[in-house]
């Protein structure tokens, strides 16, 4: 081709192969940081396989893992959509089993090893489970002799029974009723009151009550409450942790997005991987396509392309070279360059966003749960209730032990069993309804705060718009969109894929093409040079020399034809916004990137209240304003400039593509692609505010009835029991209702033919 | 009814090992992954899996130099 | 079969059966005067035949499995059809027996045949013959398959299948000699009870040990399903039995217990062998063979750990609604009655998590009949329960305690529950167990369903309109205060009932015979199938288009 000439713009990096191994390495470094050394010497580590689906991909994984050689074993936990893989060697390579499993058509990434590991032990779980076992045995045995009792059993075989009960009743109490009385000890130390001050004091007194019965010969006993009281509040109690539980370990499997480590240039020129925490200013570290930026730099060799829109909420991907400064979390698109640390990790662009976003959390101030909220008002007036019962009954009778016992009766009959279960209960329901609607809820104040809200706040790289370039007009001969298609699938640019996308056509044949990072790609069709990029870059060898932002695209000494890129909304934004306005909740726009990129998107969705350049501290004052002014504000964004506003807003929520920092600030986190998610998980917020409210309401209309009844003295165990059981299974059928019947499971349908598993 | 006495120990005797079977299954991670589990019985081949030791010692015959 | 096992095998083989020998010659000649003469000659020569057929093989080469590669499934093929022989006699038993209530002529005049020696023959020949002997076979199947591990020898299976079915033949004839300690459920005597409890310890043991194996980290639900089976059996038999021996050289023993405190302790044991032998253990068959054979998994498999639990504790003190209106005391009836009502939660979250598992599905169980047999099984299981516990609670027990009714619900749960379920999964497993395509004939397949259906449904509503029937006569009054109807005037109203149940019976054991018949020619004359992929167990797998005789 000795028509095509290389024109001297293009500088071919002498270290082009270090960089291109360079970029490799540092994948398998990062890669094999996730191993963990297990006690007999073998690595294991926790691959995330989110398209984990059904019993064939368990079977088909596992299956094609344990024939590899340096695999010892592949375990998939299908719920948590994680392989663990055991390898032979501590210094195993995970990357060739990332890509193995890539080939079978599951993406999968290294999870966290330190999350990862708090999966395997849940501790707390695994507590309340056993509690759970513990007092549902209990419940169950003393159940029976309750019964026995009730039914009729009287005298010497009633005191057996009722010894029997206490000798299973206290251990089980002590046991099972610690998350309890931990809870209320803490609560009651710092002098506040919550709903497990009431519980702890009604199973203890029920239970202190009960013995002495026992002891007397009495006729009446309520160990029978005390435990199942236990019984209950604990399954909800775990249904509660359960739902947390889910939702972070969903959480932890989404990629991560920020470098553990970078390849450092040592003093004799070899690149090592080394973590993040050992690079120190001044050192230089080489970053290649496709990574993010780990710490703050600045460039001293190369030239690229970089996606700043998680960093600043620009759209646009913007060139750098020489000089240029770097934040840490941009992702380097083209080119491979070498840099020069500015700061260390923990001083970095990354760390100081962290800071603000913490700040942000303290001046939110703590959130009181509902429940709490209801537990101050009702523990004093059951306990106050139950005191004026005592010196009622006292006064007019005389008689302290039967006052002891209707006082204490009060309290059992009005413990706030329906009460701990009207809002987990509805949480977990409400929870698990969001799930399978692609939404991750962590924890049930979220639920709560979201029911609240009354302005909504949107940020909009990334959040209204889907970030990825989308072309308007291009040149309309076929043979130069084959050309300019060609040029455009040569990189990994998002201008390029989106024009490579944009154009029908097939692509003409291309020769030695080349990608110069930060200005295009060049390359000779039938003899003649081509080049897509850059207005000013591609100008050097066409006719017209024009400039613009828009790539533009020319045969040497042809026209310049230009692409213009729209950044494309993300499905569903347009109803989204609808839907809050048409609610009159006022929706605003605040971004990060310039003001006519901002104004088109906000006239687009009609959002009046726009705010554009705003950096991350202004975001966070825009917030703090709307809180000072008193409204509760709903925050969507997904940038690391958006994490500290998630943070100070009321409530927050992110897509799944959000910077890491973002995932960790928002309160929800949406999975699918369309915004509908937002108004979506408010409408379920409220309908679940609705239940809950309902639920109290029930409790109260319960504790109307019975508290009389008590207070005069009316109660036995027997309807303690049947009372609490009642109230019990009528807020959590309430709850239910939240979840309409469904059609069948929607996993079905995705459920993997067998011939597919057999392939 | 004297032969409660009898029948009462040895049905908590039974709830007792039922419990103490449960803290085992729970301490042995037998709850971790329930959709996996009911799935798997699907797909299992008709054949033993060799025993974990026989793999171990199989993979380092294998990739000893 | 014999030629499996390596010679120290064969010699422990012999050694046992010789030391059974040596048991029965030692009952013969002790009992000589008495019937368990009689049971120690049974003895010696069901041991002396299978010493003979273990020494015919003592010196066959080695055998030449690679044991490391496959379970090992003799005993399971072995059991499958020890029980399909139970069904077929001890159904066909109870068509006699039900014949013998419609034409009394039927007993034809001897000791042996008549109605209260031939009818435990045909309970225990049913719920342990046909019913033992299926959990045993389907329990030694699913062990290794979900522990993905072969059992750890090959002697105590043997062991375990055989010795079992020496305790079912040794009951069975006792109670044709007139051997029987008159407990329901637990009529055999003393030797043969003790001999019950070592084979089912050896039975237990060899499944901790399957699973203590295990090569699969989770022990898969239907396996805790057959070891609360295996253990609870066992600590109920024990306590049941306690018995002193009037003499060891003679078959009558005398209960550890008297009068009320007997009944509570055999109603407490009848009632927790109906939760633990016919309803833990077949639900462990149908959380495997179901899911298996609709290519789906469990509908809920934590409701199925719960529902598990909550039927183990709900189960214990139910037995005391057998004894409502007797000498017990009110408390303890009322007790029964409670936890009878409360049991219907479990029960009918198993039934209603067997049946969403075919929500998606239904067109399979349109097409399969063995899936439908697993479900009209998970059917006639929510039936049944439901029924249970509306005939624990007192006034409805008033109208229905010693009529037919009871007689209609335990079969609605044995026909429609039990035996439904165990012949889908017999139907499920057959083909996997002798590698064979698929079963000799669909069209039999069918046939068995639809007769065992129309048998069951046929039965019930027969003793249902006959025990309501007779329940109303017992208590009608004249005006004068006097009962309006002799017992001969409710025998005569029952008559057309008998001869339905009769034949509702007939056609139910005419579908076990097919059943029989199939099975054999399954193996006889369906090719071997060698799987060419691995997963021989899966529906689509055992579902051809062209069936394998048609």
């Amino acid at each position: 081709m000795t028509g095509c000439q290389v024109s001297e713009n293009i500088q071919k990096t002498s270290s082009d192969e270090d960089y291109q191994s360079s970029s490799t390495a540092w994948r398998k470094a990062e890669a094999r940081s996730t191993v963990r050394i297990l006690s007999d010497g073998r690595g294991q580590c926790v691959l995330s396989v989110p398209d984990l689906r059904c019993g064939g991909c368990v079977a088909t994984i596992e299956r094609t893992l344990s024939t590899r050689t340096d695999v010892v074993s592949a375990r998939v936990n299908l719920t948590l959509k994680q392989v663990v893989v055991t390898f032979v060697n501590a210094d195993a390579d995970p990357t060739s089993v990332i890509s193995a499993l890539g080939l079978l058509g599951y993406p999968a990434t290294s999870a966290d090893q330190d999350q990862s590991h708090e999966n395997d032990t849940d501790n707390v779980g695994r507590g309340l489970l056993r509690a759970i076992a513990v007092a549902g045995f209990g419940a169950m045995n003393i159940m029976i002799l309750s019964v026995a009792v009730w039914s009729g059993a009287a005298g010497e075989t009633r005191d057996t029974f009722h010894l029997i009960s206490a000798l299973i009743a206290i251990p089980v109490v002590a046991y099972a009723g610690q998350p309890f009385f931990q809870s209320a000890f803490q609560a009651l130390r710092v002098r506040r009151l919550n709903m497990d001050v009431p519980i702890a004091v009604a199973v203890v007194l029920a239970l202190a009550l009960s013995l002495a019965e026992t002891m007397r010969g009495g006729e009446q006993a309520f160990f029978d409450a005390a435990v199942t009281l236990l019984f209950f509040l604990l399954s909800g109690r775990y249904l509660d942790h359960l739902m947390r539980e889910r939702a972070r370990s969903a959480v932890s499997g989404l990629a991560r997005l920020s470098p553990r480590g970078a390849m450092l240039r040592q003093p004799d020129g070899v690149l090592t991987y080394v973590p993040l925490s050992a690079i120190a200013p001044g050192a230089i570290i080489a970053i290649g396509p496709d990574e993010r930026v780990p710490v703050d730099v600045s460039v001293i060799s190369g030239s690229t392309d970089l996606d700043r829109s998680l960093v600043t909420g620009e759209a646009i991907p913007v060139p750098a070279g020489f000089g240029d400064t770097l934040e840490a979390g941009t992702l380097n698109l083209t080119g491979a360059v070498e840099a020069e640390v500015l700061r260390s990790a923990d001083e970095s662009f990354l760390a100081q966003m962290m800071r603000m976003q913490s700040e942000a959390e303290t001046g939110r101030g703590t959130y009181v749960r509902i429940a709490d909220r209801a537990a101050r008002l009702y523990a004093p007036v059951v306990h106050l209730l139950a005191l004026a019962t005592f010196v009622g009954w006292v006064l007019a009778t005389g008689d302290w032990h039967t006052s002891a016992f209707v006082a204490i009766s009060v309290l059992i009959i009005t413990c706030p069993c329906a009460l701990g279960l009207a809002v987990p209960v509805a949480h977990v329901v409400a929870s698990g309804r969001l799930m399978r609607m692609g939404i991750l809820m962590k924890d049930g104040s979220a639920l709560e705060r979201l029911a609240e809200i009354d302005r909504v706040v949107f940020d909009k790289t990334g959040t209204l718009t889907m970030g990825t370039a989308a072309v308007g007009l291009g040149p309309n001969d076929p043979a130069l969109r084959a050309a300019a298609k060609a040029l455009a699938l040569k990189s990994f640019h998002p201008a390029a894929r989106a024009i490579a996308i944009s154009i029908a056509e097939l692509p003409c044949q291309l020769d030695d093409a080349t990608e110069v990072p930060g200005f295009g790609v060049a390359g000779c069709v039938g003899g003649r040079a081509v080049r897509l990029g850059r207005a000013d870059w591609v100008a050097d060898i066409s006719m017209q020399a024009k400039d613009r932002a828009s790539p533009v695209f020319a045969f040497a000494d042809g026209p310049a034809m230009a692409f213009d890129l729209l950044e494309t909304l993300r499905p569903g934004a347009f109803d989204a916004v609808k839907s809050f306005a048409a609610a009159g909740i006022p929706v605003a726009m605040l971004s990060g990137d310039i003001e006519a990129r901002a104004n088109r998107i906000a006239n687009q969705l009609d959002i009046a209240d726009v705010r554009s350049g705003e950096t991350p501290a202004d975001k966070i004052a825009a917030l703090n304003a709307l809180r000072d002014d008193g409204y509760r504000a709903l925050m969507v964004g997904d940038g690391l400039n958006d994490a500290a506003a998630l943070a100070a807003a009321h409530v927050s929520m992110a897509p799944s593509s959000a910077s890491d920092a973002g995932r960790t600030a928002a309160d929800f986190i949406f999975l699918r692609d369309g915004l509908e998610a937002v108004p979506a998980a408010w409408r379920m917020a409220r309908a679940t505010a609705r239940i809950v409210r309902q639920n109290f309401g029930l409790a109260i209309a319960y504790n109307c009835i019975a508290i009389p009844l008590a207070m005069a003295g009316l109660v036995t165990p027997l309807i303690a029991a049947l009372a609490m059981s009642a109230s019990s299974i009528l807020v959590i059928g309430n709850a239910l209702r939240l979840n309409p019947p469904e059609k069948p499971r929607e996993t079905q349908a995705l459920r993997h033919k067998r011939s597919e598993v057999l392939a | 009814m004297t032969i409660l006495a009898f029948l009462i120990p040895i049905t908590l005797g039974m709830g007792a090992v039922g419990l103490c079977v449960f803290f085992w299954s729970l301490r042995s991670n037998q709850y971790d992954d329930l959709s996996g589990d009911a799935e798997r019985i699907l797909f299992d081949e008709d054949r033993p899996l060799p025993a974990a030791s026989a793999r171990l010692s199989n993979t380092t015959k294998e990739t000893a130099p | 079969m014999m030629s499996n096992l390596t010679s120290p095998e064969r010699a422990r083989a012999m050694l046992i059966t010789g030391a059974g020998v040596l048991i029965g010659l030692t009952m013969a000649v002790l009992g000589r005067n008495d019937p368990m003469g009689a049971h120690g000659w049974i003895v010696l020569l069901f041991c002396g035949v299978l010493f003979f057929i273990v020494a015919d093989k003592l010196y066959d080469a080695e055998p030449v499995e690679d044991r490391s590669i496959s379970y090992y499934d003799d005993p399971t093929k072995v059991g499958i059809l020890l029980a399909l022989f139970w069904a077929v006699v001890a159904m066909g038993m109870g068509v006699w027996v039900a014949s013998q209530l419609a034409w009394p002529d039927l007993r034809f005049d001897a000791a042996w045949s008549s109605f209260g020696r031939i009818r435990p023959v045909h309970t225990s020949g049913v719920i342990f013959g046909f019913g033992g002997n299926a959990l045993i076979a389907t329990s030694y199947h699913i062990m290794q398959r979900t522990s993905r591990a072969r059992m750890p020898d090959q002697v105590s299976p043997w062991f375990v299948l055989l010795g079992f079915n020496l305790f079912c033949v040794v009951a069975a004839s006792g109670y044709l000699i007139g051997i029987t300690q008159s407990k329901e459920y637990a009529e055999p005597e003393w030797y043969a009870d003790l001999w019950l409890v070592i084979v089912w310890v050896v039975y237990f043991v060899l499944y901790i040990r399957t699973l203590a194996r295990r090569n699969e980290p989770h022990i898969y639900v239907a396996n805790w399903y057959y070891l609360s089976f295996i253990l609870v059996v066992a600590i109920l038999h024990i306590v049941n039995n306690l018995a002193v021996p009037a003499s060891f050289t003679g078959a009558k023993s005398y209960s550890a217990f008297a009068g009320v405190q007997d009944a509570m302790v055999q109603w407490w044991y009848g009632h927790n062998a109906v939760a633990f032998f016919l309803t833990t253990g077949f639900l462990g068959m149908l959380y495997y063979f179901l899911p298996k054979r609709a290519g789906r998994p469990i509908y809920s498999y934590r409701l199925s750990i719960l529902s598990f639990w909550g039927i183990v504790f709900f189960y214990i003190w139910v037995g005391s609604h057998h004894l409502h209106y007797t000498a017990l005391p009110q408390w303890v009836q009322t007790l029964g009655v409670t936890f009878s009502v409360m049991l219907l939660v479990p029960s009918w979250a198993s039934a209603g998590n067997a049946l969403m598992t075919l929500n998606g599905a239904w067109h399979k169980v349109r097409d399969d009949a063995t899936l439908r047999f697993m479900m009209v099984a998970a059917v006639f299981y929510g039936l049944s329960t439901f029924e249970g516990s509306f005939m624990a609670i007192r006034p409805v027990n008033a109208l229905s305690h010693y009529t037919d009714w009871t007689v209609g619900h335990v079969h609605s749960g044995a026909m429609g529950w039990v035996a439904m379920i165990t012949f889908g999964s017999i139907y499920a497993l057959t083909p996997v167990l002798w590698r064979r395509e698929a079963m000799y004939s669909w069209k039999a397949v069918e046939w068995h369903f639809w007769l065992a259906l129309s048998g069951t449904v046929i039965y019930v509503f027969a003793m249902w309109n006959s025990g309501i029937t007779q329940g109303l006569m017992w208590r009608t009054y004249t005006e004068s205060g006097t009962l309006r109807f002799s017992f001969v005037d409710t025998l005569i109203a029952m008559h057309p009932y008998y001869i339905a149940r009769a034949f509702g019976g007939l056609l139910f054991f005419a579908g076990a015979c097919i059943c029989f018949w199939n099975v054999v020619m399954t193996i006889r004359r369906v090719p071997h199938h060698a799987s060419a992929i691995d997963y021989p167990t899966t529906s689509e797998a055992m579902e051809p288009a062209v069936p394998a005789a048609e």
